[in-house]
């Protein structure tokens, strides 16, 4: 039996996992108000043995500094109703000393691909960061004319992952 | 050996689960947080278009009303169309609490002062169908003068509306609210008109596109003398909202934007086309 608990365990420490991973995105135009959101609840798993990777975070906890413009992104951007989910599943590719991370991003349903270097740290755990930019027409997200001034073309997403080990 | 049988198949279900997607796992892992929806709000704005509606400032936002209501647009060119007997509205609101606003506000229709707050008692869920919030204003009517009215006390200035908001968003489209209201002027204009009035509102919009609205609400006064000259007020209108703003436009036939004033005294005659044009602009800070 202590041996069926070995492999058990064995077979468990090469995955690696948060649920309070951080992502940012950063929509601002410089002289007018900021549009930028933070997510403090982004789960990633990532298994060390394959480097793969997946990330999942709701679209809900993107925090905005004003309320109103929460609703918004949630109602009239995301369809936060219909698309709950925005999701990443791919691999860290480790060339020479750098460390990449390629794959596909879900938003509403659509897919993309995604590559950019990261900082890889591995030690009891495994920090993950780095950034990407994204436009919103990829994902059919519909910027109306009124407001085209006041969201940047290109959308910076930060992300700062630190994972345990998972028991 | 029983044991070493099920040993095998356990870890053989084990390893099963580890071929799946790893995404797969992530989602089994959320499961929970997945049951807790973005819910929308029933309106977009605090005012359907002169009701109030069940929409309230969240915590420390800030809102900047600005409502117009013009003159009688059977006035014709006299006022062109009403354009130069306007009422203006300023009001500040600020979301205090995370369900309760306060608002202060000044009005040109008998310079009326005004303080409201409003604060949800519940909010649509998928358990709960509605939304259900307080409102109360205090108005203070500040154009009556000592001069002529010699035996004026401080609390004849004074008249309040209490309501209960009860909305529901139905779908994506369509919202709907009903407002018991109470009313009480401390000071009625017609000398048979009772202090204490009983209203019903309703209202509701059906959304045009993703930023645009169509508006209606109407409030019946239950209270109301048979010899009144004031009328019930009805308004439509449309609401665009443009990400910090939202503009309100509509058509009336009360002048006053005060929950006392638009219930008790509208002056204007739908079927006469004695309406107003006016607007809300809504701005959050």
């Amino acid at each position: 039996m202590s041996m069926f608990f070995l492999i058990l365990k064995s077979y468990s420490q090469n995955k690696y996992l948060t649920k309070n991973g951080i992502t940012e995105f950063k929509a601002s135009v410089e002289t007018f108000e900021p549009v930028e959101a933070v997510n403090n609840n982004t789960t990633v798993l990532f298994k060390s043995n394959t480097n793969e990777i997946a990330i999942l975070l709701f679209l809900k906890s993107f925090h905005f500094e004003i309320a109103l413009m929460e609703e918004h992104f949630n109602e009239n951007y995301m369809d936060s109703d219909k698309f709950p989910k925005a999701k990443f599943s791919g691999k860290i590719i480790n060339k020479k000393d750098k460390y990449f991370i390629k794959g596909n991003l879900n938003i509403k349903g659509i897919s993309k691909e995604v590559i950019t270097e990261i900082e890889f740290i591995k030690g009891n755990t495994i920090k993950i960061k780095g950034f990407f930019e994204v436009k919103p027409s990829d994902f059919n997200i519909k910027i109306p004319s009124i407001v085209r001034k006041k969201i940047s073309e290109k959308i910076k997403i930060n992300f700062n992952y630190e994972l345990q080990s998972k028991t | 050996m029983k044991y070493r049988i099920l040993l095998i198949l356990f870890l053989y279900i084990i390893k099963l689960n580890a071929q799946s997607d790893l995404l797969d796992e992530l989602e089994s892992e959320t499961l929970q947080e997945e049951k807790d929806k973005f819910y929308y709000p029933a309106f977009k704005a605090m005012k359907i278009g002169n009701l109030q509606s069940t929409k309230i400032a969240s915590k420390r936002d800030f809102y900047l009303y600005v409502s117009h209501r013009f003159g009688s647009l059977e006035d014709g060119f006299e006022t062109f169309f009403g354009f130069d007997n306007a009422n203006t509205k300023i009001e500040l609101v600020y979301g205090f609490l995370e369900n309760f606003q306060i608002g202060i506000s000044r009005e040109s229709v008998r310079k009326t002062y005004a303080g409201s707050l409003k604060f949800r008692l519940l909010k649509q869920n998928e358990k709960f169908p509605f939304n259900i919030v307080y409102y109360s204003t205090i108005n203070i009517n500040s154009e009556l003068k000592k001069e002529r009215y010699p035996l004026l006390d401080f609390k004849d200035r004074l008249s309040f509306a209490n309501q209960i908001l009860i909305s529901n968003r139905l779908n994506n489209y369509i919202s709907l609210e009903l407002a018991p209201t109470i009313i009480r002027q401390n000071l009625v204009y017609e000398p048979f008109q009772k202090h204490d009035q009983f209203a019903l509102g309703a209202g509701g919009r059906i959304r045009l596109s993703k930023r645009m609205s169509f508006n209606i609400d109407y409030v019946y006064n239950f209270s109301r003398h048979e010899k009144s000259i004031y009328k019930n007020p009805l308004t439509i209108g449309i609401d665009i909202e443009t990400g910090g703003h939202i503009f309100q436009l509509l058509f009336t036939n009360a002048q006053s934007t005060n929950e006392p004033g638009f219930i008790s005294n509208a002056e204007g005659n739908w079927e006469d086309g004695d309406i107003f044009f006016g607007f809300n602009i809504v701005r959050v800070f």
